[in-house]
């Protein structure tokens, strides 16, 4: 089961690739963390209660949940429907992302290591570098914040891939930190778009000497 | 103790906004530099001591803390002045106390923090921190920096988390469940030395935005040359200290393995990099605040090269670190009076600050000498420790081409504040435009002073507290 729900979070990362729709955006991330409690659930051994509720509050709650419904208030806030600025074609980007996944696949065979768990390895360093991919053929705010957002999601994957051990006090900060930046990121970029009446990034570029 | 302060720090923040009332800032701010103090004394009398589960007083923790003990009080003390000044309304400047103090209490965390992802939370609440304290005026350009700092950050501290999370991998493998930096040096003999590289590039990236050095200093920069002066003081001095901190304690789980020489290497790369990018963008500058910002990188590339060089290296970077972040804060401290003069940040509308403020433009004749290392200054002392070390070691090209930039940096800095302090008086200017306060000086003055005296003669208990502080690396 594990597998599926790593297959398909694969695809959610060709999908991105694929879509304009700033909608479709939040629904695959919203779809994202679904696929994450997935992952986590079908992974989990014997487990206390509070550790499975955490992760069903990192995951459903705050990935699926309340960012999607934050980032969608923030996309009509802005009117955005549809984002046109990237200058790579799609077919490139689908051919980019397909090359990371396998890439990803055989870095993962390579740093081969005891520790580290690789069917979630591949797919998490693949979102990664997908994410940051995603942030630098965008010129829109608003994709950057997706691309951030699939950095983290990859990270997420990540900490289960090595096994993470850090206490669940820290935990919850790293989650409180992660949510917190979001929305500042998003009220931020509500700013911008007031102010500059755009949310592209080439706007921003008034600060050199 | 620790956990009291935040709680302390949280509550007088979040009622300097709720009550948004100026006598009740005043009082909470000098209570929270107070405390600050406090803990340092605390910490001090308690030195190599865990608290509040992950955090502990090492002596690098301490150091650091009273450096940004000292630079508390001058900087509320400006920000008062700069707010007088220009932000008026107390909702901002309610804003600005409450964010001040949070960035304050989360540097000190970071100083202190003992595990590895509690070190990364605190240094992502910086990014929080800065990103309001930037913002504050809410023109266009601060809204620029701002976004870039927060987004540009937000990503380097996820890529540092990456490195965080493959450090775990390799602790797991050789041993040790715990994610203590303590626990972590005395297993890293046994750690694999790929991952350990790997995890140790990732940290780097990630926290060079902190320590503003090549990769992510970009951003860095933008935000130190629109953010308010005495916050800028704090930004590219103690934020900078925070960027070592997570550095230096990677760099010291990495120096116990067979991977430090490629570590060492790694940093003199960057630091190189560093104060190149910084000395050609300086000949680029308009403005006299990121002319600071890239004199923070050159000064960061510097210590970069003194962990390179190790032995009596080890010493000098965490000495730089010190002497730069009072000579800098100095420098921000007394660019607030000349900002405020001159109604600009721009070098073209500068001039004639000898005549117009001669007590004023005797601190920034100080300071120049300071920030560029000649003597009296005490950053003299720690560079020419670095390079006696580069060159005792042979690394000649290394250290000529690292002073030759040296060199060019020091000729531009030279023109820009000669140019404040020489050139004529701008014809927009009049005397009846401002009020010169003495007292302002005071402070940068003091700080310069202080810097060359650590440098020069510094006491018994300081070296001890800096030979303690690199312990763990040797």
């Amino acid at each position: 089961m594990t597998y599926f729900f790593i297959i398909i979070y694969s695809i959610t990362l060709v999908y991105f690739a694929l879509s304009e729709r700033v909608k479709k955006f939040i629904v695959l991330l919203a779809i994202q963390g679904v696929l994450l409690f997935g992952i986590v659930f079908f992974n989990l051994g014997q487990v206390a209660l509070g550790e499975f509720l955490f992760v069903l509050v990192e995951t459903i709650v705050v990935k699926s949940v309340v960012i999607p419904i934050f980032l969608n208030k923030v996309r009509r806030n802005n009117g955005l429907k549809r984002v046109h600025e990237t200058e790579i074609p799609v077919f490139y980007s689908i051919i980019v992302v397909t090359v990371m996944l396998m890439g990803s696949f055989f870095v993962s065979n390579y740093l081969h290591n005891e520790q580290i768990h690789t069917k979630f390895f591949t797919v998490a360093i693949a979102s990664v570098f997908f994410g940051i991919y995603f942030i630098i053929i965008h010129k829109n705010v608003f994709s950057h914040l997706v691309g951030y957002l699939i950095i983290e999601n990859g990270i997420f994957l990540l900490s289960l891939a090595v096994g993470s051990e850090i206490p669940m006090l820290v935990n919850f900060a790293v989650l409180l930190d992660v949510l917190m930046g979001v929305l500042v990121i998003g009220i931020f970029m509500n700013r911008v778009s007031d102010r500059f009446q755009s949310t592209s990034i080439d706007e921003l570029a008034k600060l050199k000497d | 103790m620790l956990e009291y302060y935040f709680l302390l720090a949280l509550a007088i923040s979040g009622l300097m906004i709720l009550f948004k009332n100026r006598t009740f800032n005043q009082v909470a701010c000098t209570l929270f530099a107070l405390l600050q103090i406090g803990v340092v004394v605390f910490a001090y009398l308690h030195a190599k001591e865990t608290d509040a589960l992950y955090f502990k007083y090492d002596m690098l923790g301490i150091l650091l803390t009273a450096v940004l003990s000292i630079l508390t009080p001058i900087t509320f003390y400006h920000s008062y002045l700069y707010l007088q000044r220009y932000s008026p309304e107390i909702g901002r400047q309610s804003i600005y106390w409450a964010a001040l103090v949070i960035l304050i209490t989360a540097m000190t965390g970071a100083y202190f923090a003992e595990n590895v992802a509690l070190l990364w939370v605190c240094i992502e609440v910086t990014t929080l921190c800065v990103t309001v304290l930037v913002f504050h005026d809410r023109s266009k350009t601060s809204l620029e920096a701002s976004w870039k700092y927060l987004f540009i950050s937000s990503v380097g501290v996820a890529i540092a988390f990456m490195g965080i999370l493959f450090l775990t991998a390799v602790s797991v493998e050789s041993g040790p469940k715990s994610l203590n930096f303590t626990d972590l040096i005395a297993n890293a003999h046994t750690m694999n030395a790929t991952w350990i590289k790997i995890a140790f590039i990732l940290v780097l990236t990630g926290f060079s935005i902190k320590l503003s050095i090549f990769p992510l200093f970009a951003a860095a920069i933008d935000a130190k040359t629109v953010a308010p002066s005495p916050a800028n003081a704090l930004l590219s001095s103690a934020l900078v200290s925070v960027g070592f901190v997570g550095i230096f304690r990677f760099y010291a789980i990495i120096a116990h393995t067979d991977a430090d020489l490629w570590a060492r290497n790694v940093l003199m790369i960057t630091g190189l990099i560093s104060i190149f990018l910084a000395a050609v963008q300086l000949f680029r500058v308009k403005r006299f605040t990121r002319m600071y910002a890239l004199s923070t990188m050159e000064h960061a590339g510097i210590i970069c090269l003194a962990l390179f060089a190790g032995g009596i290296g080890y010493y000098a970077a965490v000495l730089h670190v010190v002497l730069h972040s009072f000579v800098k804060a100095g420098l921000f401290y007394q660019l607030g009076q000349s900002n405020y003069i001159y109604k600009s940040i721009w070098i073209k509308d500068s001039g004639a600050y000898f005549k117009i403020n001669p007590l004023g433009a005797l601190v920034v004749m100080l300071g120049f000498f300071s920030i560029v290392a000649i003597p009296p200054s005490g950053l003299f002392v720690t560079e020419f420790l670095i390079f006696k070390t580069l060159f005792l070691q042979k690394h000649y090209l290394i250290s000529i081409v690292a002073l030759i930039l040296l060199t060019a940096i020091l000729f531009q800095i030279a023109r820009f504040l000669f140019h404040l302090l020489f050139e004529k008086n701008p014809e927009q200017l009049h005397d009846t435009d401002f009020n010169i306060n003495k007292a302002e000086n005071i402070a940068p003055f003091l700080l310069f002073v202080l810097a060359a005296y650590l440098g020069y003669s510094p006491p018994g208990f300081f070296v001890n507290m800096i030979n303690s502080a690199i312990a763990i690396i040797q």
